[in-house]
């Protein structure tokens, strides 16, 4: 029970191997599924499965509804186009069946950029993938995303997809100005992307910088022909994207700056944006003129709930169990801006053990409490329900996987906020920048106002 | 069939580690589309095969299409995939899957199922993943004391050749629970029914146990994961009139359902295709009757259902009292439907219908359309195979020919047939993307387990009623498919759709 756990009391922590053995239900897929969901983020991005039939099946249940219910689309799940390997293939090779998928799909679909990801299958049969792959790619744009399901989980396939896309897709492009490309928001396994990547680009809009968010827009091909544009990388992560923004620096001298979750409120986001800003030499005054017209309609609103927050559940301990990105930045808003006792945080997305210190300390070094939670990596469900029993908090936020039960378990109200959200439609909802916030404070109250 | 096939029965082999295929056991296909009538004389000269196809969709593999969530729902038991990460997370819905269903309808009040995976990674594929499987194995038990512990396996460890007996036999004399090991390794086969197959061995050879004393109230019902609690229900309730129990597996069954499974005295189908291996394999081993046909879909179907349980356990009077009590109810309220569907008529000509779903709904929903007055332009199914072709045969000789398209879930495919047929209503499989985006109307062809909503009933008197007037409202408002149609992209390219031949990329003379 203890061998993969990183113990932390009052703040002392210390750090464990990252599980790599049996895991119960854990909260996230194969780096296949975390290509093919970062594919399906991209507007014109045809997933090619070189794989077995059910790989595209499977991650509709598995990465796309579990999402915040995401359909599979023109081009996800049973549309999905996928070389369905068989022991016929596994005795002759797949690369036929490659050939003709991939000449089938350029001519049937309507589609920018082509994916071709290949499974455990091929590369347990050896299959040549990169070869046929090559003998498209004066067709059209394609590229080639190895990723086994055993090669890692849904979030190495974020890194393996961007990856594929520097080395075998971009060119050198003149810089532009004020330009910034956005990282660290994976796709389905960040399940308000959705929302969240035009937030982002929003909030920098209004101090004068372009944010390429690549996903969820049109052009999705041209906005990922100009990421050697930039200016700088940003990433909101505290090590999804970091792999990429080092390879961009490296090919085309791209500098990065790195926050560890995408903004939550007012506090949040008025820091990121004062550090962009500096970075990006746009003037303090305008800066400081965006953030006090936002903190004070932020701060306005934020009254409204304040009878229900101080009569009903002033003081509450909360318990989170989410990723990295969604721990940090939901952990430090309750903390900081609505009072809230962190009880204990898991982290459940199996971080790399050099990023684990950097991301226990991101959250006990910026909460403006007494009170330290203990700072849990745990991918095992069984072990994270484990590490929740008795303890005083009142609020757990977590996946669905708890939602059913966290009350006669725990005693505690859930709200929904890390994969996987089976029980929420998932569009624009997130709680980045200032409305992200007042979105977060009105989850938690909603979970338990009445009349008063 | 052709004589020198052998019978479905004498395929099922217990000695061995899982089943045959269903490509070899009952010379399944997923690729067809033509007359029923060329399939059915193909299939009796044993000339239906599988063909390979250059454009291909992701149709789901043999772990994850049917096994991978709904064998989670197995209560007192523990599912171990043994596999990399990604082939489990489909499961990830299944503590919400059945939670929906209220306690008040009878879910029980204590559901709590429980999936581990082996997560294989590189180094296991380089070395092995035997130990990992008895430490997860072990962890099973120590964490739940579970009566049984479902392994299942992938194309990973399919291809690396994990010898999955071998553990298993190494690892059970320590462990209480029964290690029952199935094979659904996705690159087996073709067909996604070889999955049925491979649990129903399983289930017969580690779980089924020597009847220590017949129940000649119990009948078997193996349900497949489309019918909903509702439907369950409906069943209980019909049984129940002349004193049946139902033994419902394998979604929330106990451990002890399985086990008893020898002990009933029938096996009856709602659905044929997922329910044959099991029914034919507890008539061969425990001697429990089955039938096959008909599933209780539409007041006939029904009728004759019901009366095929008659005659298995001598309740022949008391089932023809019940059909003459239900039809009183249930009768007039399909005559409401059938009059509300004359009124949509269009030039006399009866509306349109397109969709089914696996051949069993196939022969049971083609004579239920039929029942509401409504026409079938052709009929769509995931499978075809050996195991139903009298059915088949009886349902072309009674209606008439028509085309039918085989395929598992090739969207590209079903977007063609449905362009050019352009049938009034097209039911469809909720998993098929943009397939909804049509101008015309569009609704589900099935619903999920969890839903408990008496609206989505489709078995028994009560679902034909329910299921025609969910029928009926389709037509009322089609608003969300007519704009999406119209504000979106079409997936494909325009000549794909004007193209008349659905089957363009079959590889052909194979």
């Amino acid at each position: 029970m203890t061998e993969n756990r990183l113990q932390s009391k009052q703040g002392a922590y210390t750090l464990e191997n990252p599980s790599k053995h049996t895991l119960e239900a854990p909260r996230f897929s194969c780096s296949l599924a975390g290509a093919y969901g970062t594919t399906l983020g991209i507007r014109g991005g045809i997933p090619i499965l070189h794989s077995g039939a059910g790989c595209g099946v499977g991650q509709l249940f598995g990465t796309l509804y579990a999402g915040g219910q995401g359909a599979g689309g023109n081009e996800g799940g049973t549309s999905t186009p996928c070389s369905c390997l068989v022991e016929d293939h596994v005795i002759f090779g797949g690369e036929k069946k490659l050939r003709n998928l991939i000449q089938s799909t350029t001519e049937i679909f309507n589609g920018e950029l082509f994916v071709v990801i290949s499974g455990c299958v091929p590369s347990l049969i050896g299959d040549d993938v990169d070869a046929v792959v090559n003998e498209f790619r004066d067709k059209v744009p394609i590229v080639h995303v190895n990723a086994p399901g055993f090669s890692g989980n849904s979030y190495e396939g974020y890194e393996l997809f961007f990856e594929a896309i520097i080395d075998q897709l971009l060119t050198e492009k003149p810089k532009k100005k004020k330009l910034v490309n956005i990282f660290g928001v994976v796709p389905y396994n960040h399940v308000f992307w959705k929302g969240e990547l035009p937030t982002v680009k929003k909030l920098l809009a209004n101090i004068g910088v372009e944010a390429n968010i690549i996903f969820t827009e049109e052009n999705g091909l041209s906005n990922i022909q100009q990421i050697p544009a930039a200016e700088y990388n940003i990433v909101l992560s505290p090590w999804n994207g970091h792999r990429i923004v080092k390879k961009l620096e490296k090919q085309f001298g791209t500098p990065f700056i790195t926050f560890p979750s995408v903004p939550v409120g007012a506090k949040q986001t008025g820091e990121f944006l004062r550090t962009v800003a500096e970075k990006l030499k746009v003037p303090s005054k305008k800066v400081e003129e965006v953030i006090a017209r936002e903190e004070n309609w932020t701060y306005r609103y934020m009254e409204y709930p304040g009878d229900a927050i101080i009569l009903v559940r002033p003081h509450s301990y909360f318990a989170v169990a989410a990723d990295s990105n969604t721990a940090i930045g939901i952990t430090k808003f309750l903390t900081n801006e609505i009072g809230y006792l962190p009880d204990i945080v898991q982290i459940t997305d199996n971080p790399p053990e050099e990023y684990q210190e950097i991301i226990a300390k991101e959250i006990l070094d910026n909460i403006d409490t007494v009170v330290k939670p203990e700072i849990v990596f745990e991918s095992d469900t069984y072990k994270i329900r484990k590490n929740l029993e008795d303890r005083p908090f009142q609020f757990l936020f977590s996946s669905s996987l708890e939602a059913p039960t966290a009350m006669e378990d725990f005693g505690a109200l859930h709200i929904t906020t890390a994969f996987p959200v089976f029980n929420k439609s998932v569009l624009v909802h997130n709680y980045a920048g200032y409305d992200g916030g007042l979105r977060l404070v009105e989850d938690v109250v909603s979970s338990f106002v009445g009349p008063l | 069939m052709s004589p020198d096939k052998k019978s479905p029965d004498e395929a099922i082999d217990l000695s061995k580690n899982t089943c045959p295929n269903r490509e070899h056991r009952a010379h399944g296909t997923n690729v067809y589309y033509g007359k029923a009538s060329q399939l059915l004389k193909d299939a009796k000269e044993g000339n239906v095969k599988c063909s390979e196809r250059k454009f291909q969709q992701s149709g789901g593999c043999v772990l994850n299409f049917y096994l991978s969530n709904r064998v989670t729902t197995i209560r007192d038991a523990v599912v171990i995939f043994n596999a990399p990460v990604g082939c489990s997370a489909g499961a990830l819905g299944y503590r919400e899957l059945f939670r929906g269903v209220p306690v008040e309808l009878g879910r029980p009040a204590q559901y709590n199922v429980n999936w581990l995976t082996t997560n294989l990674q590189q180094n296991d594929v380089v070395y092995g993943a035997g130990q990992k499987l008895k430490e997860t194995i072990l962890e099973a038990e120590r964490r739940y004391s579970p009566k049984a512990i479902f392994i299942l396996t992938s194309c990973t460890t399919g291809i690396i050749g994990e010898d999955i007996e071998g553990s298993v036999n190494g690892v059970q004399p320590q462990v209480k629970a029964k290690i029952v090991p199935i094979h659904c390794e996705g690159v087996r086969s073709r067909l996604v029914q070889t999955g049925y197959d491979a649990f129903w061995h399983a289930v017969l050879k580690y779980l089924v146990r020597e009847p220590q004393e017949k129940q000649e109230d119990l009948i078997n019902v193996a349900s497949m994961l489309s019918y909903t609690w509702q439907d369950r229900l409906e069943i209980k309730r019909l049984l129940g009139k002349v004193g049946l129990r139902v033994n419902f597996i394998p979604e929330f069954a106990t451990v002890e359902q399985f086990e008893q499974l020898s002990e009933a005295a029938l096996t009856a189908p709602i659905c044929p295709t997922y329910t044959d291996y099991i029914s034919r394999g507890l008539k061969k081993k425990y001697g429990v009757p089955y039938f096959l046909y008909p599933s209780p879909t539409g007041i006939t179907n029904t009728d004759g259902w019901l009366r095929e349980i008659g005659k298995y356990t001598g309740k022949e009077d008391e089932i023809e009292e019940l059909i003459a009590e239900e039809h009183q109810t249930w009768v007039p309220k399909m005559e409401a439907i059938q009059e509300e569907f004359l009124k949509l008529r269009k030039d006399g000509e009866k509306v349109r219908i397109l969709g089914s779903l696996g051949q069993g709904r196939l022969v049971n929903q083609l004579p239920f359309f039929d029942e509401l007055g409504l026409q079938a332009p052709a009929a769509m199914s995931q499978d075809f195979d050996d195991l139903l072709i009298d059915q088949l045969d009886d349902i072309v000789e009674k209606m008439g020919d028509f085309d039918i398209m085989v395929n598992t879930f090739q969207a590209a495919e079903q977007a063609n047939v449905t362009t050019n047929l352009d049938p009034d209503l097209t039911l469809t499989c909720p998993f098929q993307g943009g397939t909804w985006e049509r101008d015309n109307n569009v609704t589900r062809i099935h619903s999920l387990r969890g839903d408990s909503d008496p609206w989505s009933a489709q078995s028994g008197y009560a679902g034909a009623v329910a299921f025609g007037n969910f029928l009926l409202q389709s037509f009322k408002n089609k608003s969300y498919q007519k704009t999406l149609s119209e504000k979106t992209p079409r997936s494909y390219k325009d000549w794909w759709y004007e193209q008349p031949d659905p089957l363009y990329y079959l590889e052909k003379g194979k």
